[in-house]
């Protein structure tokens, strides 16, 4: 656990007056407030230390306290009472307080330096005794799966903060691409409707395929000869090989598509894609004395 | 659509400490729909994360509705933007 510096976080002189921190956290704030930010979790990041610095300095008696033993916060007796007293009271509901558009309440919203000095709680982004509550927090999780097993769909059980959700996931979920679960984010306050759970599919590909959508792509290599002359070579597809004829005569860089034999298409039960292969033309090498001199009678042909 | 579907907008206002004005500004820059039932404006659940992040722009960033509508327009925008690049990078990485 490192010391922070919020002074520095907020850019402004250890004798800065109140007003002169109120602008500078403003001015931060308006820069990294994650509704501005949309989808960009450095700026996230960065709200929340700026929100922090501000909670610290902009009340006098934690910057007192943050000014008094600052790096040796570590060593000192109120800090270890603080924590203390914290444990017994255990964390209220609403410690993390402010929701974001499509933030996970989950998340922590102060450092853990913050809470060994000042303990849970904090009255968060732009409180003023008023916080945006009454809709549940929506919570965000991610699913990490690998494209064999988006290839057909499948049920997981997931446990989201102690309740487990049975989920259907779709064959042919895209990487990045999120679902809703409507209602089983955190609950509402007062009468107000629970928050939506966001779950993100992080899909590893560690096939040989790349994958656009619901198309496959793959580079195959020929032997030259069987490029020149044409001839049967056997291709593998996600599900199995497959015979393919080569036509003669065929050009390095020549595209053939599998018509159906992609990645199922989300949502459109029996649907595939195309699986499109590149044919790169393998040239030989080590020739035997036999050989060689084969391609040198070929030369004499003034082949081209 | 079920009753259990909608907030009135003076309970949201009440909650979140705005002003009912506020909300119906948005309803007039087109940033979300208003159902009337008699009187009483209501608002259906599915806006209520656009309408929350409506009231912390103008709570905790001192935004007016007409600066808010300007923000909902480039979001939006980013938004569209954030998606065409990830497309586009998928499709870039299937030609590398």
């Amino acid at each position: 656990m490192d010391f922070i510096d919020y002074y520095k976080v907020l850019g402004v002189d250890k004798k800065a007056s109140i007003d002169e921190i109120k602008k500078a956290y403003r001015k931060l704030a308006r820069k990294h407030h994650p509704d501005l930010n949309p989808n960009d979790e450095e700026a996230e990041k960065r709200f929340k230390r700026v929100n922090e610095a501000n909670e610290v300095l902009s009340d006098p008696e934690k910057r007192k306290k943050y000014d008094e033993y600052g790096k040796d916060w570590q060593h000192a007796e109120e800090f270890e009472k603080a924590k203390r007293s914290r444990s017994q009271q255990g964390r209220q509901g609403d410690y993390s307080g402010y929701t974001y558009s499509r933030s996970g309440g989950s998340a922590q919203d102060f450092s853990d330096f913050f809470e060994s000095m000042f303990g849970g709680g904090g009255a968060g982004f732009g409180s003023r005794g008023q916080r945006v509550r009454f809709r549940g927090q929506d919570y965000n999780a991610e699913l990490q799966l690998s494209l064999m097993d988006v290839y057909s769909t499948q049920k997981q059980t997931l446990t989201v903060n102690g309740k487990n959700i049975r989920l259907t996931i779709p064959a042919g979920i895209e990487d990045g691409q999120t679902i809703k679960i409507k209602g089983h984010g955190g609950p509402g306050v007062e009468g107000g409707p629970s928050g939506d759970l966001y779950i993100t599919f992080s899909i590893i590909n560690n096939t040989a395929f790349k994958r656009d959508g619901a198309n496959l792509y793959k580079t195959v290599e020929i032997p030259l000869v069987k490029a020149v002359l044409g001839g049967e070579i056997q291709v593998d597809t996600l599900t199995g090989k497959v015979k393919l004829k080569v036509a003669p005569g065929t050009e390095n860089g020549t595209k053939v598509k599998l018509k159906g034999k992609g990645f199922p298409k989300y949502k459109k039960e029996g649907q595939f894609g195309d699986l499109y292969l590149t044919y790169t033309v393998k040239m030989p090498k080590n020739l035997t004395p036999e050989q060689k001199s084969l391609f040198e009678s070929l030369e004499k042909t003034n082949l081209t | 659509m079920k009753e259990e579907h909608y907030i009135s907008i003076k309970t949201f206002c009440e909650r979140h400490g705005v002003r009912e004005s506020f909300v119906y500004s948005m309803y007039e820059y087109e940033i979300l729909q208003v159902e009337y039932d008699e009187d009483d404006g209501k608002l259906h659940v599915e806006d209520l994360p656009l309408l929350e992040k409506m009231v912390r722009l103008h709570n905790e960033l001192n935004i007016n509705p007409e600066g808010i509508q300007a923000v909902h327009h480039l979001l939006s925008q980013v938004e569209s933007l954030q998606q065409e690049v990830t497309s586009l990078k998928k499709k870039l990485d299937t030609l590398e």
